[in-house]
């Protein structure tokens, strides 16, 4: 009896199997990813202040992150759930009560919540909460070449909601203009108030240059801020890429959290399963109330092997502050840190 | 007996499955290739070039670059997206660029697809799949250990997919079904106009 089941069931497999290779498009499309990591601090305590990626000397959990897709016609949208402490506690919104939105409490995090029209193949449409347009960097692991973050995505808005319309003059330019809610965000309390857009310049095959800008008075802020960015990227040859982010952030009315900053980045693969990529950070914390700026500069090397949808991402940084702004383990300030990290980040 | 059956019924559908897996074949460039010379007795030069004409304009937008090389050979490049697919869930895993030839002769033609290049995609932070770089990698390259069964299913489908295009291809040369080629609106008379 148990044999018969088993061969039935056997036949019924690898007849989905085969029907499943005849699908060429799925309805419904849904991929993610998870990570997992350790970190040591060599102050034995955390210490560098980058989002994510936090805990010292321990087995930790980044997060399962969750993607959604449909397209019907013209017409699509995204859903994208994270849960973990890099989706939750670790994320904004957050669900550690210090973020207080709703009920002040949430069990998940939604990194993508948008639906989009194309009404033409130049011109569409898209309003929900998406990834911001800003910055080089993003919050799932796969984006990234390196497991840490750099200080300009992590001071950087995360998330956008919003209504935008995307015009493509060619593949080699396009224009987006959108009205945003405040950084990060589900709802606006001060009603929609950022206005962004990001022209995309593609002048030759492999470099790809955007150039954004997102300006609004956030609730509470003294005035007007406004983030210029530009984000680039070149694949020179086969196997290497070279990868450039700027930003300046400014806030009227010697408001606080403005910075500027700039990062490179350099990744080269030397097999099709191993690869190092090199980033090099220089930011700049804007100082208020006549407060001098402190600047800090960080040098990543993370190792990339790859087996299938795995990606283990071996990882040493150093961290060099013009003022003691670390901590030694014991707790004497200090104007350096460093850092080993072995991740684990799955795609599916 | 019922045993037997079910035996036969995996079988069977084990047997459906790998005769969709001939792989491609390598040319003398080391080049993996899909290759096929067909006779078409009694059919001018003429002809068979108007019928691959007919093919490429009928595709429209699926081919990227499309040249018609003095009078008998057509060249063209397209892609193929890769789809990772288990059940009800699948994604895209990347796509294959490709070099289309199609030459003509009286009496017969030839088409191969060759020149296969591989992009993986990654997610965008908008949770879409895009190319994660623009320069592909050679579908014949050598993988490395770890990543070799991955790499043998985009050959595989790779083979699969040229495998149908080639079948519509040749269904196009042979004309067993009529040619519809986009027509033109027909300009409305104006009658304000001398």
């Amino acid at each position: 009896m148990k044999l018969k089941s088993l061969l039935t069931l056997a036949s019924l497999a690898i007849g989905s199997a085969g029907y499943a290779q005849e699908t060429a498009d799925a309805p419904l499309q849904i991929s993610g990813s998870v990570d997992t990591y350790y970190k040591y601090d060599f102050e034995k305590r955390s210490n560098i202040p980058t989002y994510f990626g936090s805990d010292h000397n321990s087995v930790s959990l980044g997060m399962i992150d969750l993607v959604l897709k449909k397209t019907t016609g013209k017409a699509s949208f995204v859903g994208e759930l994270s849960f973990g402490p890099r989706g939750q506690y670790q994320s904004i919104p957050n669900s550690d009560g210090g973020y207080i939105e709703g009920d002040g409490y949430n069990s998940f995090h939604i990194q993508n919540l948008y639906a989009s029209y194309a009404f033409t193949d130049k011109f569409s449409m898209t309003a929900g909460y998406m990834g911001t347009f800003i910055g080089y960097e993003v919050i799932a692991p796969t984006g990234n070449y390196n497991y840490s973050t750099s200080y300009l995505f992590s001071y950087g808005p995360f998330q956008n909601a919003g209504i935008k319309g995307t015009y493509a003059f060619s593949s080699k330019a396009s224009l987006m203009v959108g009205l945003f809610n405040d950084w990060n965000v589900y709802s606006d309390n001060n009603g929609v108030s950022h206005i962004g857009a990001q022209l995309m310049l593609s002048p030759v095959e492999g470099w790809t240059a955007y150039l954004n800008v997102l300006s609004g008075k956030k609730e509470f802020d003294p005035g007007t801020g406004t983030v210029l960015d530009l984000t680039t990227s070149y694949q020179v040859t086969e196997n290497f890429k070279i990868g450039l982010n700027a930003a300046d952030y400014s806030i009227d009315n010697d408001g606080a959290g403005a910075y500027s900053g700039a990062a490179l980045y350099l990744q080269n693969s030397f097999t099709p399963g191993f690869g190092l990529g090199l980033r090099g950070e220089y930011f700049n914390m804007k100082g208020t109330g006549g407060a001098d700026d402190e600047s800090v500069t960080a040098v990543t090397l993370s190792g990339n092997f790859k087996a299938g949808g795995l990606t283990f991402i071996p990882e040493v940084r150093f961290d060099n502050g013009s003022s003691e702004m670390f901590a030694k383990s014991n707790l004497t300030p200090s104007k350096s840190a460093s850092q080993f990290s072995l991740a684990l980040v799955y795609a599916f | 007996m019922k045993i037997w059956i079910l035996c036969s019924l995996l079988l069977i559908g084990a047997s459906v499955c790998n005769a969709q897996d001939k792989p491609l074949a390598v040319d003398e460039r080391g080049k993996l290739i899909y290759y096929e010379v067909v006779d078409c007795k009694g059919l001018p030069k003429d002809s068979l070039f108007a019928r691959a004409d007919a093919y490429f304009k009928k595709a429209g937008k699926r081919f990227s670059s499309e040249a018609v090389v003095g009078d008998s050979l057509f060249e063209s490049s397209a892609k193929l997206i890769i789809q990772k697919t288990a059940l009800v869930m699948s994604r895209p895993s990347g796509e294959v660029r490709y070099n289309f030839y199609v030459e003509v002769k009286p009496e017969k033609y030839r088409f191969w697809f060759t020149d296969f290049s591989f992009i993986p995609y990654q997610r965008d932070r908008y949770g879409n799949f895009v190319p994660s770089t623009t320069v592909g990698t050679p579908l014949e390259s050598d993988p490395g250990k770890l990543n070799v069964s991955e790499w043998q299913s985009y050959q595989k489908s790779t083979a699969k997919e040229t495998g149908i295009l080639a079948a519509k291809f040749k269904e196009t040369m042979a004309n067993t079904i009529p040619v519809q080629l986009p027509v033109k609106k027909a300009e409305a008379i104006s009658t304000k106009k001398w």
